[in-house]
């Protein structure tokens, strides 16, 4: 319903959503896909070809040096920082809604609390305490990476509820609400979560973004774990072994330019969705 | 008492505060940490160095009281505060092991305050006035086409330009110098040569994170402008017949200016992390590319102090920042709140 308005409204919703949709496919369609670039043989294990080909019809981003083809690797690191940023963005977003609604529906101490608190969350950089963390922890899988991820990208999405949930509050179908001796649930339940639908979309945008952009972090210095193969990690091995030295761009910017693909197009959704459904925007820009 | 010595007072009480509540929190949270963070490190040296140690168990109660992890969990807090913020000790580091680790930070930290700083207030400068321009003037086709272009750009991650701009201006043409903060072969000092170098080697990673953060002041100030100019206060000044320049630099620019820098003290945390990584890619000498050394060779105190000064960085940026607002806004001047 919401993403039909908007892809009817908003080019930009239009561009994102198309895009984010056929990255998403192609993740999805992974083992197949691979299956057709390089047979049977599993693109995780090594030495399946010789290494450091250069792209060819057969590799078409060449091999890496542990015989890996390049294409192959960067399709199975597509589906895993997807999925990554998916389950932690949920997360992160399930956070900001509970706090959120509690702080802007509340008010008052408890909302000043809670503010404080997100506040200083957000101030603080997150990246050193992420690394520490992962540093300390020894054995890290996708479900304990995505909660650790989802632990320092919450705020951002509390701040855009707790935003909305206030302005929300004072309309008068609210009071109405009160008067008519609703509970607070069914209040929220009923009459402002319905209405907050676009806002958890950018929310749900916003910190699956953030959780991208610390696991690229940790990746990129080489303290994530090793065993799940992001694009962050692909970028990791790329530097460590000196492929830009060595001339072997495409090792290094395939994996960035599909992240960069996804921050855009994460970015590009944003747009749309507040353009379609933020009233005073549009009346200023006319779109 | 004046509103602006009250707003002042206040601030700085909010400033004590929160550093106690951000040192409280890092406490906790170091010592929520799974595992036995010297434990590790005996058996990394062990396995490192081939050490066998006839008593292994000593050697860690010895390390835990020089690291000041004995005693009750409180009395570990008292002395962790009593340390930190009155006498800035952290310990020695594990690194280089009797040197304290404030040293090593300390040589570190003049590198990312000086980068960090001033390529923070240029990004935000240059994107500020250009975003308010290209909301001002959001018709003109160039004006469109540089909200686009910067709307991709806004979301690259500074590290991933860095690594552009290193294969690019580093490994490419071979003009720029790919790490470190000035070359071996000049003395530090004050001389034409030193002064050089540190510029040529700045140049890559600071122009890594104005590009990126210029970006992203254009897309935010534009949108901001947009919304300001549908205000009826805007219409009342053009029907009075001002100079669009006038309304522009005082009416439109002065109301976007607020919410601004408030948002550049919130981002201050987010810039720091994407700085750490560009450092790293650069090995710039700063911070972050301590504490990926120190955080490698699991040295607590270094590891520790680090994540502090960064803290500390970040709350005192803040504060500067809500000291300047009253200059900025008549509001906060007028009415202390």
């Amino acid at each position: 319903m919401i993403l039909a308005d908007a892809w009817r409204r908003s080019a930009y919703f239009r561009v994102g959503a198309s895009l984010l949709s056929f990255l998403v496919l192609i993740a999805l369609l992974q083992p197949w896909l691979n299956g057709f670039l390089i047979g049977e043989s599993d693109p995780i294990s090594m030495g399946n070809f010789k290494a450091y080909l250069p792209p060819s019809t057969e590799h078409w981003l060449g091999t890496e040096r542990w015989g890996r083809d390049v294409m192959a690797l960067l399709l199975v690191g597509l589906r895993y920082s997807l999925l990554i940023a998916a389950l932690a963005g949920s997360v992160a977003t399930a956070i900001g809604i509970v706090i959120g609604f509690v702080a802007g529906y509340k008010g008052g101490r408890i909302d000043a609390t809670l503010r404080t608190m997100t506040d200083m969350v957000l101030v603080i950089p997150s990246l050193p305490l992420l690394v520490t963390l992962a540093a300390y922890i020894p054995r890290v899988n996708i479900v304990t990476m995505a909660l650790l991820l989802a632990a320092f990208s919450w705020p951002f999405t509390t701040r855009t509820i707790r935003a909305q949930v206030l302005s929300m509050k004072e309309r008068p179908y609210i009071d109405l609400a009160i008067t008519s001796g609703l509970r607070d649930w069914e209040i929220i339940f009923a009459e402002i979560l319905p209405n907050l639908l676009p806002y958890l979309g950018v929310s749900l945008a916003i910190s699956m973004g953030a959780a991208m952009l610390a696991e690229i972090g940790l990746q990129l210095i080489g303290l994530g774990p090793g065993n799940i193969n992001t694009l962050g990690l692909m970028i990791n091995w790329s530097i460590r072994w000196g492929a830009l030295g060595l001339g072997k761009w495409q090792m290094v910017f395939a994996p960035v330019l599909c992240l960069v693909l996804i921050f855009v197009s994460l970015n590009l959704i944003n747009i749309g969705l507040e353009q379609a459904f933020n009233p005073r925007l549009r009346a200023v820009t006319g779109e | 008492m004046h509103p602006l010595l009250k707003y002042v007072l206040i601030r700085l009480a909010v400033y004590v505060v929160s550093i106690w509540g951000s040192f409280s929190i890092a406490f906790i949270f170091f010592h929520m940490i799974p595992g036995d963070p010297i434990a590790t490190f005996v058996a990394t040296v062990q396995q490192q160095y081939g050490y066998q140690i006839q008593d292994a168990d000593a050697m860690i109660e010895a390390y835990r009281e020089m690291l000041g992890l004995n005693g009750s969990l409180f009395e570990q807090y008292v002395r962790y505060l009593g340390n930190v913020l009155l006498r800035f000790d952290f310990g020695p580091s594990l690194i280089n092991f009797p040197t304290p680790s404030i040293n090593h930070i300390m040589r570190a930290l003049p590198w990312t305050l000086g980068l960090l700083g001033i390529s923070t207030i240029l990004a935000w400068t240059i994107g500020f006035l250009l975003g308010g321009l290209v909301g001002f003037r959001r018709n003109n086709p160039f004006a469109a086409a540089l909200t686009n272009t910067a709307l991709v750009f806004s979301q690259i991650p500074p590290y991933f330009v860095a690594l552009a701009l290193l294969f690019l201006f580093a490994y490419g043409l071979a003009i720029l110098p790919t790490r470190g903060a000035y070359s071996a072969t000049v003395r530090p000092g004050f001389s034409y040569e030193f002064i050089s170098s540190v510029v040529r080697h700045a140049f890559l990673p600071a122009f890594s994170v104005i590009g990126v953060g210029i970006a992203g002041w254009l897309i935010s100030t534009r949108s901001l402008v947009i919304s300001i100019l549908g205000d009826d206060y805007l219409k009342f000044a053009e029907a009075k017949g001002l100079k669009r320049s006038y309304i522009l630099g005082q009416y439109v620019l002065r109301n976007a200016m607020l919410p601004q820098v408030t948002g550049l003290a919130l981002s201050l945390g987010f810039i720091m992390n994407g700085f750490y990584l560009v450092e790293i890619i650069f090995n710039y000498p700063g911070i972050g590319t301590l504490f990926l050394t120190s955080i490698g060779l699991l040295d607590y105190n270094t590891v520790q102090g680090v994540v502090l000064i960064t803290i500390v960085v970040v709350l005192t940026a803040t504060l500067i920042i809500d000291l300047i607002l009253p200059l900025v806004d008549p509001r906060v001047r007028l009415s202390g709140n």
